[in-house]
């Protein structure tokens, strides 16, 4: 596959994922009706995905918004709003022909503006990916309103992988062009053309959507509502998945050791696919601008005092895999992954990483403490306080003294992503489909984006990994863009502006009579516009 | 005014103090919550001594039983149960205390001056009194350390701002009734300056209710820090009792014995508090003892 030209890799994945959603269909007689209680933590802060990318948004968000492709479990984008695409040759060019019964949610018809206002508007300007991905993109035609012709300065392999309804939603101009789309009404009263209409968001306790009954894909979707719950409390929500009151919990929701015990369960049912497109890995991030970490000995130390294995047992019951940099091993297949790096999990982790201190100018004290800091624990739950307490501890081994401060998420990120007012904190790295959309954003200099969340935190940037990105970016050569992100994994990991613990392993716990959870490597993060109750 | 003897109040000091003690005494439970309380402050103050080192330090294999190289076990990172039970005695005593003197000292001040000076000063202090309680005191204090981010100063103070209404209304009361009797009138007339009359004629002869609310409200501070802890509101750089069963609770069905003694030691606590508190108006309040 990787020697077929562009567009007929392309093509011929459609024609493939057409043929099996045809199959699909047919093969089965799912049951129409009910609603599906699934729970999200914790809540999100806004339902404007456009916007922001915290997790909690887009597994609400993604039921109410379609994208231009869907994708297959080969990680191949399917039709969606675009019913196909054709490519130059030079990629240069891409082509949208999208499809004419579509309707928002208000009846009015989407159109290639709205595909136009969506991208260069909206996505490009305030989504965080967003102006990453839509680089290249220096304007869309719109000859017909069903036609949309991408205009691009340099071929964007990663673009087509970027189109889904969680990636990159479809936005009624008419909606939201008018007004500050960085604070518009509409932002938790989302309107979209998928298969369920936003109804109500009670805070602290649901949203509810309903059934979209003018659904472009005829008879779907089969349920009548979905309602996102938000249960703060960890032994709560287990219990509502044990009861049956709630029949979904993704990605994290229910906790970890508690998965252990529910899936032996009869009612229950355990699923780690559909987390192909996230492919996520935990980080400690440095402020690499302030003391002491502006000093790169001083980061290798803690990544040398960090013992990955024993979170992933303590901490994540066993959800995971020793992480060697910022890309996860999920992309060996594609020989992007490489472990060629500098390794820092060694058995003589803590004196080399004392050593590396004591070079660095911070000896110990009188009390044994080189210097004290603050980490910024990440309020995402149960897992991620203990990974604080842990470090904390580890830290303690080589004479650093952390405190830990504990805030709630919307200081937390404006604290890390918007005044970089800290010195070390954690948070994890979902790769996504492409490095470009998911790991650029972390080391890039230009993602050093004051107020856009989940981008370059740790400031730390370097005109050689910029150029690496920058290249691969535009390289369709597969070995060699391969080649170059080995030599990125390399520059990044031995200048550790994070601390790669480990590659999540995320598992979608539900009732063995929801069906059709995961359909797509988007998991939680898809439409469910095929899930439906058994009796 | 002549200095009196030294020896003389002393001695009537002593007296009363052997007054109390007998009267305390007589209520057996009293004497038994006190012992409990000395216990648990003993085993605080020795915390070093006994565990020394820091409480989250990880100490063992994660999830190890009790009674075994552990004497209440390990959780789920491998800290010694016991030790943070020593170390969070010393959280649980030190905020009940400190909220309690601070919600005290706010009461009494407020009710103090609305009922010894009455009219609009009163209306108002009641008014902005019964907006605090009205508001549900739990919900109050999850809303003031979220907004000031947990820590022990966020935690005493909340929970001393979410105490004080009951203190003043109290002492608002005894402060209506003290202020019309004659030794009280006989101040005025003498010309006595009104802070000493407050603070030094009224609030002696008030001060022990105000002391047996007081034993009492320290227990409910205890419960409520522990309550936020289990919220995961504690300052997470200092050991409690509520922070070990809110990190333990999720493993009650695998490890029971990480949120179960916490749980336990909070509960005899609390229990002791409110066995010395009835011993304290037993003997504070002699016309009642009998009742």
């Amino acid at each position: 596959m990787q020697t077929k030209p562009f567009m007929a890799r392309w093509l011929s994945g459609c024609a493939m994922a057409a043929l099996a959603l045809g199959l699909a269909a047919s093969a089965h007689a799912q049951k129409r009706g009910g609603t599906l209680v699934m729970l999200v933590q914790p809540e999100p802060p806004t339902l404007a995905s456009y916007a922001s990318t915290a997790a909690p948004i887009g597994q609400v968000t993604a039921k109410i918004f379609d994208g231009l492709a869907e994708y297959d479990f080969n990680l191949k984008p399917v039709p969606s709003l675009a019913e196909s695409w054709t490519i130059a040759p030079d990629g240069k060019t891409i082509t949208f022909k999208l499809r004419r019964d579509v309707k928002f949610h208000d009846g009015k018809p989407f159109t290639s503006a709205d595909v136009r206002f969506s991208v260069l508007e909206v996505l490009a300007k305030v989504h965080p990916r967003g102006p990453g991905t839509f680089r290249e993109v220096k304007a869309i035609d719109t000859p017909d309103p069903h036609t949309a012709i991408f205009r691009l300065e340099n071929p964007a392999p990663y673009l087509m992988m970027a189109l889904s309804g969680y990636e990159s939603p479809m936005l009624p101009q008419h909606v939201y062009g008018a007004g500050d789309i960085k604070a518009h009404p509409n932002a938790n009263r989302p309107v979209g053309t998928g298969p369920f209409k936003f109804v109500d968001w009670q805070k602290g306790q649901f949203v509810r959507l309903d059934r979209n009954p003018d659904y472009w894909k005829k008879d779907r979707p089969y349920l009548d509502r979905i309602v996102a719950r938000f249960v703060s409390d960890s032994a709560t929500r287990t219990a509502s998945i044990e009861r049956g009151e709630a029949q979904s919990a993704g990605m994290a929701a229910i906790y970890y050791s508690d998965v252990r015990r529910l899936e032996k369960l009869p009612a229950i049912e355990v699923t780690t696919r559909g987390y192909e497109m996230s492919s996520p890995v935990v980080e400690l991030i440095f402020n690499t601008k302030v003391k002491p970490f502006d000093d790169v000995r001083v980061r290798q130390a803690v990544s040398h005092a960090i013992d990955r294995q024993w979170i992933i047992d303590n901490v994540w019951f066993g959800f995971g895999k020793p992480a060697t940099g910022p890309i996860n091993s999920n992309y060996a297949a594609s020989g992007i992954y490489t472990n060629a790096v500098k390794r820092y999990q060694v058995p003589n982790g803590v004196e080399i990483a004392n050593r590396l201190l004591d070079e660095a100018g911070y000896k110990r004290g009188a009390n044994g403490v080189r210097f004290e800091i603050v980490h910024d624990i990440t309020p995402y739950g149960e897992e991620w306080r203990r990974l604080g307490e842990y470090v904390q501890q580890a830290l303690d081994k080589v004479g650093i003294k952390a405190t830990l401060r504990y805030e709630d998420v919307p200081a937390w990120l404006r604290r890390v992503y918007t005044a970089y007012d800290f010195q070390l904190s954690s948070n994890w790295l979902q790769n996504l489909a492409d490095p470009v959309i998911g790991v650029h954003r972390a080391f890039h200099s230009k993602s050093i984006r004051a107020g856009t969340v989940f981008v370059n935190a740790s400031r730390w940037s370097d005109p050689k990994a910029d150029e690496l990105m920058d290249r691969a970016s535009l390289e369709n050569d597969p070995a060699k863009r391969a080649a170059l992100y080995h030599e990125l994994q390399k520059i990044v990991v031995e200048a550790a502006p994070n601390v790669w613990t480990h590659e999540l392993l995320f598992s979608t716990v539900h009732a063995r009579r929801v069906k059709n959870i995961a359909t797509s490597p988007l998991g939680v993060f898809s439409s469910y516009d095929q899930v439906w109750l058994d009796n | 005014m002549a200095e009196p003897a030294p020896s003389q109040p002393t001695q009537t000091f002593h007296h009363a103090a052997r007054a109390f003690w007998r009267r305390f005494r007589r209520n057996r439970g009293a004497v038994a919550g006190l012992a409990i309380l000395a216990v648990i402050a003993l085993v605080a103050l020795g915390a070093d001594v006994l565990r020394p080192g820091d409480p989250f330090r990880l100490a063992g294999a994660p999830f190890a039983p009790p009674f075994g190289e552990f004497l209440f076990g390990t959780d789920s990172l491998g800290r010694d149960v016991a030790a943070g039970m020593m170390h969070g005695a010393r959280t649980s005593l030190l905020i009940g205390l400190v909220a309690t003197l601070a919600a005290l000292l706010l009461g009494t001040l407020i009710g103090g001056v609305a009922g010894y000076y009455g009219g609009w000063l009163d209306d108002v202090l009641m008014r902005i009194t019964e907006i605090f309680q009205t508001i549900p005191f739990f919900i109050f204090a999850i809303l003031l350390i979220a907004i000031l981010r947990p820590s022990i100063g966020s935690i005493v103070f909340a929970i001393a701002l979410v105490s004080w209404p009951g203190v003043a209304r109290l002492v608002r009361g005894e402060f209506l009734s003290l202020r019309s009797r004659e030794y009280v009138q006989a101040c005025v007339i003498m010309g006595m300056p009104e802070a000493r009359i407050i603070f030094l004629q009224i609030l002696p002869n008030a001060l022990s209710p105000i002391i047996v609310t007081g034993s009492l409200m320290v227990a409910t501070a205890i419960l409520t820090e522990s309550a936020l802890a289990f919220l995961g509101l504690s300052d997470p750089n200092v050991m409690s009792w509520g922070f070990q069963i809110g990190s333990g609770r999720t493993h009650l069905r695998t490890a029971w014995w990480v949120c179960t003694f916490p749980g336990l030691v909070i509960m005899v606590t609390a229990l002791g508090i409110n066995l010395v508190g009835e011993g304290l108006n037993d003997a504070l309040n002699p016309r009642l003892r009998d009742r």
